[in-house]
């Protein structure tokens, strides 16, 4: 097994089976980093409906920066305002980015915004702020009435889901 | 249970230096939720779910969420206006609340004199949680007329349960209900009435069964062990459907049937009409399905129905509410911890005695408009739109003269938009208070500007059926913005009610919590307070029905002059009530699917709402878009016998064919024009109203099915 670079000690880890599609990690989302209209650092959208067999499918995707262990818009980054923490957390400097929109093209799940307006990529940035304070990022701070956004250990999180969905098939 | 991660409150105001945080109640949408407010510099600055809250457990939906961006949107009406020129003319002049609460006394007090007190007619929509206040002004005033969107939303599901079971049954999903039906609701979008998407989802995490009735493809319905996708419109056949397994399998709870049960036998053989071939000729639904769907509801103990405004917007409306109860009732769901419980309220003043209902004279309540059409509604003081834009242009059976519509948009609301539009066109004095001047603002002679939910103090669900109160605490003041709590008191003084209003609305508060021992600011100091939590109440005292039984043969409508058994009715515009129209309409139109962000036609100046949501959307299954030739994302028309109107087209191969899903509630408030394009994409300028498409004994208007065609918009 390859070794991590970085020993994430954060996810954000979204269970998809539970989401509703109610969209209030958007609107938490808005509220706590005020990002432009039309640039959603968090987005949910619909897959679906359609037959899987006889059984009809539907679900909401949930689709924001995945703090990748190897982030391809690091790399593609020329102005280096991308970096990875130590502690996983990918973030995207405003002020050093000069909107080559180069990190867009590259990120493989489409989580990063231009915002033409301002002339600068944007992305989540797991609300890092309130991280380093000990509080959790807006989306995951108990707002989903579905509980399906986790935020902390990979490991518990897996657990915790784990547990959920064991509970859910009972 | 779930575990909770709860909110650092403490901390979050450390590191953002908030000066307070206020516990409160929202009310953006019909329900309410507890939520914390923090402000700087006097500011509401974030909102969040609070921790503590039975009702939603710190969780909050988009609405709740952007509150504050509602509360302070550049367009917020501020102060009074009046109109200076002719109606819907856009020009409106400041005046002071004085100047706007002394016009409106003497024109009330005027047409009181001159065409009698029926002749003011007040309104609210959904409702700021002002329904007592408006009620108590108007019972007081001597007008029996208050049109509020109870013939078809709640007031059917209240006036039945009274009718049934003496209070409205509440799924009691803190008790782990095994088996979840959700029948026609989207209750993790809506977070409706009594009920909030958070416990049920808890619920179904803790491994509730799900069973779905939808026309569409919710999530919910994905998620379900069974889904009925039923004939829109039909939910009165389907659940006779499941009636008749559950009785024919011996499924039923047989000592609450007899011994708790009032009109069994006729019941039974009202059922026997419905054999399952004939309900899946009706439904669309397989026989087998319904089968599965009624075994598993019937089966799986406790069980609740998670129900809605769906069932009610139809002409089957109380016969639905009715035929739901029925089968809580009869599988042994009723009263039980998990099942359907009829919560006690809190021994405060209720929202009856508040509402002053017995001090109108009933000489008066004689005058109810559509009083002796639609006698259930009317014995609830509910009236049917219709009759009061009839008793506007036609003056029958008398004039009406003024309206005084509060948080109400009946021109995008009510069935019959362009009737609706004549009809405040001709009155001759109207009022509106409301946030933000909206199409039916546009049509008014004065504007009053209402406060949001963090603009009063209020008792927060002091109507509601699931046994709680809670303080909605002030958080800020915006402009010369009033509750219409507050801006009643003070126009009750004005009309010579003095001496049953108050000083101040805070008295008002003491008076309701009076009878607890309490105050308003002892309540304020309190999380909120329950009700007794008693089930299985009807072992020892019976129902509060007038059999003591639980009522499924009702004797109430029997008196009144109505089958007292449910029935199934075809919708008055079908493929099988119309079939030469269906021809020519060849889909039926289905409408008002719920959207995450707006409550019906409120916050579309919201700008973090709007972005979920840009414009109004019909969804149309691919197949059908291909017959017709509708590109995903076209502006396309929807056509009625009625009218027109446009919407973007939404591939959704989620429901039958033959259906199509259209969107309520919108108009444009970033359009300049007066009208706010009220009537481009409005669905009611396609829906009826006519009196014989309403439910018979509630008034309820059928909008939530009709016929249509679709096409590209530049196809005509």
């Amino acid at each position: 097994m390859k070794e991590r670079a970085i020993d994430p000690s954060y996810a954000l880890i979204i269970d998809h089976e539970s989401c509703w599609g109610c969209k209030a990690c958007e609107v938490a989302c808005k509220q706590e980093n005020r990002s432009p209209d039309g640039i959603k650092l968090i987005h949910v959208t619909e897959d679906g409906p359609r037959m899987v067999g006889d059984k009809p499918e539907f679900v909401y995707r949930v689709n924001t920066c995945r703090h990748c262990d190897e982030p391809e818009c690091v790399e593609a980054c020329p102005e280096e305002a991308i970096v990875k923490r130590e502690d996983g957390i990918v973030i995207l400097d405003e002020k050093a980015c000069v909107g080559c929109g180069l990190c867009v093209d590259e990120c493989p799940y489409d989580a990063i915004s231009f915002d033409s307006e301002r002339g600068m990529a944007q992305k989540c940035n797991l609300c890092y702020e309130r991280v380093d304070n000990g509080l959790l990022p807006a989306c995951a701070d108990n707002v989903c009435l579905a509980h399906c956004i986790y935020f902390g250990s990979p490991d518990e999180i897996e657990r915790v889901m784990k547990e959920k969905k064991v509970s859910r098939c009972a | 249970m779930s575990k909770f991660e709860y909110a650092n409150i403490e901390r979050e105001m450390e590191v953002y230096g908030y000066d307070s945080v206020v516990k409160s109640h929202c009310r953006m949408c019909h329900g309410g939720c507890g939520v914390l407010v923090y402000t700087k510099n006097g500011k509401a600055e974030k909102i969040a779910g609070d921790p503590d809250c039975p009702i939603n457990h710190g969780t909050l939906c988009s609405k709740g969420l952007a509150s504050a961006q509602l509360a302070y949107h550049p367009d917020r009406l501020t102060h009074p206006v009046k109109r200076s020129g002719s109606r819907g003319c856009g020009r409106w002049k400041r005046i002071s609340w004085d100047e706007a609460l002394d016009t409106i006394a003497e024109r009330l007090l005027h047409y009181k004199d001159a065409f009698g007190a029926e002749s003011v007619v007040f309104g609210y929509g959904t409702g700021r949680e002002n329904e007592a206040v408006i009620y108590r002004f108007a019972n007081l005033f001597g007008t029996p007329n208050v049109l509020t969107a109870g013939h078809f939303c709640y007031g059917p599901r209240i006036a039945t349960s009274i009718l049934t079971c003496g209070t409205n049954p509440i799924a009691d999903y803190e008790n782990h209900p095994r088996c979840i039906m959700v029948w026609g609701n989207n209750v993790v979008i809506s977070n409706p009435d009594c009920y909030k998407g958070e416990p049920f989802s808890t619920a179904l995490d803790g491994g509730a069964k799900l069973i779905a009735i939808d026309p569409r493809l919710t999530r919910i319905a994905a998620r379900a062990d069974v889904w009925l996708p039923l004939r829109p419109g039909t939910d009165a056949a389907l659940a006779l459907g499941m009636l008749h397994v559950i009785i024919e399998e011996g499924l039923y709870d047989k000592d609450f049937v007899e011994n708790h049960v009032h009109g069994w036998e006729p019941f039974v053989r009202r059922v026997e009409e419905y054999p399952l071939d004939k309900v899946e000729e009706i439904t669309w639904v397989p026989a087998q399905k319904i089968r599965d769907a009624a075994r598993l509801f019937a089966t799986t103990k406790p069980a609740v129905i998670q129900w809605g405004v769906a069932i009610e917007q139809q002409v089957n409306c109380a016969d639905n509410d009715r035929l739901l109860m029925f089968l809580m009732g009869i599988t042994g769901n009723i009263d039980v911890p998990g099942g359907q419980v009829l919560f006690k309220p809190p021994g405060i003043r209720n929202v009856g005695h508040f509402g002053a209902h017995r001090m109108l004279p009933d000489t008066q309540r004689e005058k109810r408009l559509g009083g002796d059409r639609f006698r259930l509604a009317g014995q609830f003081a509910i009236i049917n739109p219709k009759c009061v834009w009839d008793a506007i242009l036609e003056e029958k059976p008398y004039p009406v003269k003024t309206l005084f519509f509060i948080s109400s948009n009946p021109l995008i609301t009510r069935g019959n938009a362009a009737e609706v539009y004549r009809a405040l066109e001709k009155v001759e004095f109207m009022v509106v208070s409301d946030f933000f001047m909206t199409p039916t603002a546009e049509m008014a002679d004065i504007v009053l500007p209402a406060a949001t939910w963090l603009e009063m103090d209020y008792i927060g669900d002091f109507w509601k059926r699931h046994g709680y109160i809670l303080p909605r605490r002030k958080v800020i003041q915006v402009g010369e913005c009033r509750s219409d709590h507050e801006m009643l008191n003070e126009l009750g003084h004005r009309v010579g009610q003095g001496e049953h209003w108050w000083d101040n609305f805070e008295q008002a508060l003491d008076w309701i919590l009076e009878p607890m021992g309490i105050t308003w600011q002892d309540f304020k100091k309190m999380d909120y307070i329950r009700g007794d939590l008693l089930y299985q109440k009807y072992e020892t005292r019976g129902f509060s029905t007038p059999t003591r039984k639980f009522e499924i043969y009702s004797t109430v409508l029997e008196s009144m002059g109505y089958d007292p058994l449910p029935q199934y009715r075809e919708p008055p515009e079908s493929p099988y009530s119309m079939p030469e129209l269906y021809r020519k309409f060849p889909y039926i139109l289905i409408t008002g699917r719920r959207l995450p962000g707006f409550f019906h036609t409120e916050n579309r100046q919201v700008p973090w709402l709007r972005e979920l949501h840009r414009d109004p959307v019909v969804e149309i299954h691919p197949d059908t878009a291909m017959k017709e030739g509708i590109q995903e994302g076209d502006w396309v028309t929807i056509e009625s016998p009625r009218g027109r109107v446009r919407q973007r087209a939404k591939f959704f191969a989620g429901m039958d064919p033959r259906i199509v899903s259209a969107e309520h509630g919108w108009w444009f408030p970033e359009k300049e024009d007066l009208g706010h394009g009220w009537d481009e994409s409005n669905i009611n300028m396609l829906t009826d109203n006519a009196y014989k498409a309403c439910d018979p004994a509630m008034g309820a208007t059928h909008v939530r099915t009709l016929l249509c065609r679709i096409y590209p918009e530049d196809r005509s």
